[in-house]
């Protein structure tokens, strides 16, 4: 039953190709003729290229709110790659030096007060980071969507002189992801503007909501992004870029334990 | 008159009347033993496993049983425990931290629970202090002290003396980290458990995860699991003056509350049988006997009884048979259930198996009100029902057609 009516849903979508690529071409004039009927792995791709840089340097604010309290925390986040990633915790006092390592999908995190490096152990993975809405999935697995999922174009539309592309993706069989279902929308300009997840059940879990798009480091980038849990109104965390940096060259300890222990930078 | 009319008639065959009688005395004494046993065990299964952990029952914040976050809390778990031990049939109210975070000694590291106990009510509360079999349990005195599961001291490769490193999210979002000292390690038999566990000082827990005068649970225990379910009601008015939550065991052990269920269901069936197969049994001696008589029943009304009297006369001989049966049957099956209760049933060598189900070598069955009156009382509906079914028959009897039929 529901996979005919995907499949159904599917050709009423296709059903039009000349008519759609038409419309899609006045409605977005000159700028989105280029991109055609766009497909959506490649679409995909580049959003996710576009967001993280061959390389980058980042200093990013995160601020946790809950319904009794509220937190603000600074950091410095370098990455190279797909694969490595280094947080480092600047503020508050109490969490200042509290550090995070990816390399693969391995993380290690290190805790000033116990001056110690702990690899988080796999049943770990799903907790909170920093008592955030984020997961240690999210920061291990952030590339998934790309491997695991297949995905499929289901709407175009047009907000501030934008085309903005809704993509559904889902988990190819057998594939050992957390998520149902992930519906991402991205602008033309290859930003992300929102990123919903759905369980097993196909029911929203959390959003997450582009609010600031600006120019950094030479392209459009999401400079403000909030994650809230779908069934949790009064929970939510902010993600803002303050200064970023792209497609520099990094040194090669950057991404290693010891400087995790002993920042050299 | 017709009750001693009734009884004489039964005697007329003392054959067939004996043997009816050790067929309902035999399933009675069946019942009983059989139910008597069960809930002895099942009582023994629940108040075994509840004791390592969890407590009879326990004090939680509202929507923590869905979502044990650590920022859930119970404010002021000192009073709130005062006043549930003020209440009779709770013996101890053991306030508890419980982080979630990971345990890492050197390059090892797993995902624990770390509970911040007090030691003096948690020893009495939980099985978990009598079962350290190296080093000891935790005492008042202790501060940066630790024990924990066999399974996990063996994961972490760490022994007594050692030290473990603890790194869970505190209250307030910020990280809660703290080094402690291996002074026990337990094996509580519940694998799961001596994987999953740390235990450290409450206080110690509270500072390392910003829970001063705070506690996430509150686990209480009584001197039997039936005593503290009778205090529930009063632990509610308690929970509700306090605005938190009130688990009974069901809630604590879903899963074992749903394998007990179906226990109860897959043997009531087995019951259910066993009462309509003797009930049958019964019912076909009587309507034989029925039969036999037709034409003395016939001369009966042909002097002037009534049908209904007569019929009324069958429906108490099989009365009077189910309740001689029932009686005879509670005396033998009571008699062993008191006895076995007394006593115990050892299981010999299956000991070791009973182990794994949290179950001592020797199981005691209870005989209470449930398992003493529920297998006579279902035979004498059974019994008292179906025979209306001769009733029926007789009461519809003419003298004329009854003494022509035979």
């Amino acid at each position: 039953m529901t996979r005919r009516a995907t499949t159904g849903r599917l050709r009423a979508a296709r059903a039009p190709p000349l008519l759609g690529s038409l419309l899609l071409a006045c409605a977005s004039a000159g700028e989105a003729a280029t991109t055609g009927s766009p497909d959506p792995d490649a679409l995909l791709r580049r959003a996710f290229e576009a967001y993280r840089a061959r390389s980058s340097h980042s200093s990013v604010a995160m601020t946790v709110h809950r319904p009794q309290w509220e937190r603000h925390l600074e950091m410095k986040v370098w990455t190279r790659g797909e694969d490595d990633a280094l947080v480092r915790f600047v503020a508050p006092p109490k969490d200042a030096g509290n550090a995070t390592l990816k390399v693969g999908e391995n993380i290690w995190v290190f805790n000033p007060k116990l001056n110690e490096v702990i690899k988080l152990p796999v049943s770990m993975m799903s907790q909170s980071w920093m008592g955030s809405d984020f997961s240690y999935n999210d920061l291990s697995k952030s590339e998934e969507l790309l491997e695991w999922y297949e995905h499929r174009l289901t709407a175009t539309e047009q907000a501030d002189g934008h085309t903005l592309w809704t993509i559904e993706s889902s988990p190819k069989a057998g594939a050992p992801v957390v998520w149902g279902k992930v519906a991402v929308k991205i602008r033309d300009d290859e930003v992300f503007t929102e990123e919903v997840f759905f369980d097993q059940d196909l029911k929203p879990v959390r959003r997450m909501q582009t609010q600031k798009i600006g120019p950094l480091g030479g392209r459009a980038y999401p400079l403000i992004m909030t994650m809230q849990p779908v069934d949790s109104p009064g929970q939510w965390t902010r993600i803002e870029t303050l200064q970023g940096e792209f497609d520099l060259t990094l040194p090669e300890y950057l991404f290693t334990l010891s400087n995790l222990q002993y920042p050299r930078q | 008159m017709l009750v001693l009319l009734a009884w004489r008639n039964l005697w007329r065959r003392p054959q067939r009347t004996l043997l009816s009688l050790a067929s309902i005395a035999l399933v009675v004494a069946l019942l009983i033993c059989m139910l008597s046993f069960q809930r002895g065990v099942y009582a023994t299964m629940k108040e075994n496993n509840l004791r390592v952990f969890d407590g009879y029952a326990q004090l939680q914040p509202e929507g923590y049983a869905d979502d044990p976050a650590i920022d859930r809390v119970i404010d002021d778990p000192g009073r709130v425990a005062r006043d549930a031990l003020a209440i009779k049939g709770v013996s101890t109210a053991a306030a508890r931290v419980n982080g979630f975070g990971i345990l890492a000694n050197g390059e090892r590291s797993y995902g624990a629970l770390i509970a911040g106990v007090d030691p003096a009510s948690e020893a009495q509360l939980s099985t978990i202090a009598a079962t350290v079999h190296e080093g000891r349990y935790l005492n008042d005195t202790d501060s940066d002290a630790a024990v924990l599961g066999e399974l996990l001291a063996r994961n972490l490769q760490v022994t007594v003396g050692g030290r473990v490193s603890v790194l869970g999210a505190a209250r307030d979002g910020s990280v809660g980290a703290d080094v402690l000292k291996v002074v026990g390690i337990f094996r509580s038999g519940i694998p799961q458990l001596d994987r999953s566990i740390l235990e450290m000082p409450l206080a110690r827990a509270q500072q390392a995860f910003d829970m001063s005068d705070r506690a996430n649970t509150i686990a209480l225990g009584g001197p039997t699991l039936a005593a503290v379910d009778a205090a529930l009601p009063r632990l509610d008015a308690l929970g509700a003056r306090h605005g938190i939550a009130v688990l009974d065991w069901k809630e604590l052990e879903p899963a074992m509350r749903d394998a007990i269920a179906l226990k109860y269901t897959m043997s009531l069936l087995l019951y259910l049988t066993l009462v309509a197969v003797v009930a049958f049994i019964i019912l076909n001696a009587l309507l034989m006997s029925v039969l036999e008589r037709t034409h003395e029943f016939g001369v009966l009304l042909a002097i002037g009884m009534r049908a209904r009297a007569i019929a009324l006369m069958v429906w108490l001989e099989l009365l009077s048979l189910a309740l001689a049966g029932c009686l005879a049957g509670y005396a033998i099956g009571g008699g062993t259930a008191w006895w076995l209760e007394k006593r115990g049933i050892s299981f010999g060598s299956l000991g070791e198996l009973l182990a794994q189900y949290g179950l001592p070598p020797r199981l005691y069955p209870t005989l209470d009100l449930v398992s003493a009156a529920t297998g006579p009382v279902a035979i004498l509906l059974a019994i008292v029902l179906g025979g209306i079914v001769p009733y029926l028959r007789v009461a519809r009897l003419t003298a004329v057609a009854a003494m022509r039929s035979a």
